[in-house]
């Protein structure tokens, strides 16, 4: 078990496969982004119109997106394990 | 717990459920509301013209009924001279004043009572200062009863409680406050698992109750983002030092640093005690931090600062049908996330166990 911690990088960017999760996360990141700087941006009239109805609107979005990386994190905890029983049989 | 895990029921009925919370949560209308009165200082003896407006209201389609009245309490109100609706949403009412006020204040709080056959009463509490000049509550007590304050409506139909600032995020209730309720509860059975570790020395119990905590610090940390969302728009910051806010942001804190002691154990059996160990601790600091601390002191938060969670200005009935059911939800689907994290953890362990045996 040692053996193998040795050779296990445990820099963040290295062990997400290039192809299948670096780009879907880059892009929910960005997303996420500007959804909080338009929420910034236009605080005062959007967020505040119907009874600030788009704060909760808001809220619902960000338990979505938690969730969501909640996954993508558990998809790449059992990527690395099936990567190693495929590998050591 | 084997068996239970690979059952489907009670994860089908978590998703029922916050499907329900979800739908009812948003489709329920708010109750009507007064959100402004404007002006909101007036002196005696003369007239006085406000702008009212109303949240969800039906002024001009219950135009026929619609009363105000300027009220101290049940037996001293006035009733307004002069009503003329604008919009559903927007009313101008006339007041004529008297000369003396039924109090033996020199500036007395008013509220503002309005009601009509759609909407039922509403009222808004200490909307209008009046300043009266020289002061004799007798003559003002029979000035002030011009119109009883009778035959009052009720509004029909299930609706959620309008509070000024709140507005439509009183609905935030089931989901912000839910998730901390639901977290609670996740990191009791972490506990719970990591005393049963240290009795039995049984891994099945570390990795439920790593795979708890992992849960639990998710939903804290979507309940902390949710509530910074919350905050910015009603109390006007996302971040303001709350001392909820704070003692959380230290729990969660506590919990993460749960899994850097586990990380810095090579030895499973070592790791597995030491984190039984510390989870308890967390458990035990988390009480305090989130319970206790916050009464003590000042918060912007409701239910503290010395005053009871839950009282019925903050909860009432139509919002317990909706809230109990959003934490057993939240702690239902949270419990399948920390099944999937168990499950995942027992792969590893015997995979990692097959290989040293080779």
């Amino acid at each position: 078990m040692l053996d193998n911690l040795k050779n296990t990088d445990f820099s963040p960017l290295k062990n997400i496969p290039m192809k299948s999760v670096r780009l879907p996360l880059t892009v929910l990141f960005v997303l996420l982004f500007q959804v909080l700087s338009f929420a910034q941006a236009q605080s005062a009239d959007f967020m505040n119109s119907m009874g600030k109805m788009y704060v909760v609107v808001a809220v619902i979005l960000a338990i979505f997106v938690g969730i969501i990386l909640f996954l993508v994190f558990l998809d790449r905890r059992l990527t690395k394990i099936e990567n190693q029983i495929n590998d050591h049989g | 717990m084997e068996k239970l895990i690979r059952q489907y029921w009670w994860k089908a009925l978590g998703v029922l459920i916050m499907v329900y919370v979800f739908t009812v949560g948003m489709l329920v209308p708010l109750k009507p509301g007064i959100t402004t009165v404007a002006p909101s200082a007036a002196r005696t003896g003369t007239d006085m013209t406000l702008d009212v407006t109303g949240y969800n209201t039906h002024f001009l389609e219950a135009e026929d009924s619609v009363r105000f009245w300027l009220k101290l309490d049940n037996e001293r109100a006035l009733a307004a001279k002069a009503v003329q609706v604008v919009s559903n949403n927007a009313v101008k009412v006339s007041f004529s004043i008297p000369e003396y006020l039924p109090s033996g204040e020199k500036v007395q709080p008013f509220s503002i009572l309005m009601d009509n056959a759609i909407d039922g009463a509403i009222i808004r509490p200490d909307a209008v200062f009046v300043t009266q000049d020289s002061i004799h509550p007798a003559l003002g007590e029979s000035a002030w009863k011009n119109d009883p304050i009778t035959r009052l409506h009720v509004y029909d139909g299930m609706t959620f409680p309008f509070r000024n600032i709140l507005g439509e995020t009183i609905r935030n209730t089931y989901y912000h406050v839910s998730l901390w309720l639901a977290m609670m509860l996740i990191f009791i059975a972490a506990m719970v698992y990591s005393v049963r570790y240290l009795r039995t020395l049984d891994s099945r119990n570390d990795h439920w109750a790593a795979a708890l905590t992992t849960v639990g610090l998710l939903l804290g940390w979507l309940g902390l983002f949710t509530g910074a969302i919350w905050a910015k728009f009603t109390w006007g910051a996302f971040w303001s030092w709350d001392i909820k806010q704070f003692t959380t942001l230290i729990a969660l804190l506590i919990y993460m640093a749960y899994f850097v002691l586990r990380r810095a154990f090579p030895d499973e059996a070592q790791q597995a005690r030491v984190s039984a160990v510390y989870n308890i601790f967390a458990f035990v600091a988390l009480i305090p931090l989130i319970y206790v601390l916050p009464r003590l002191t000042d918060s912007l938060h409701p239910g503290n600062g010395g005053n009871p969670a839950f009282g019925s200005d903050d909860l009432d009935n139509t919002m317990r049908m909706v809230f109990y059911p959003a934490v057993i939800g939240w702690t239902l689907i949270g419990s399948w996330i920390a099944s999937l994290l168990y499950r995942t953890a027992r792969v590893e362990e015997s995979h990692w166990d097959g290989y040293e045996a080779k």
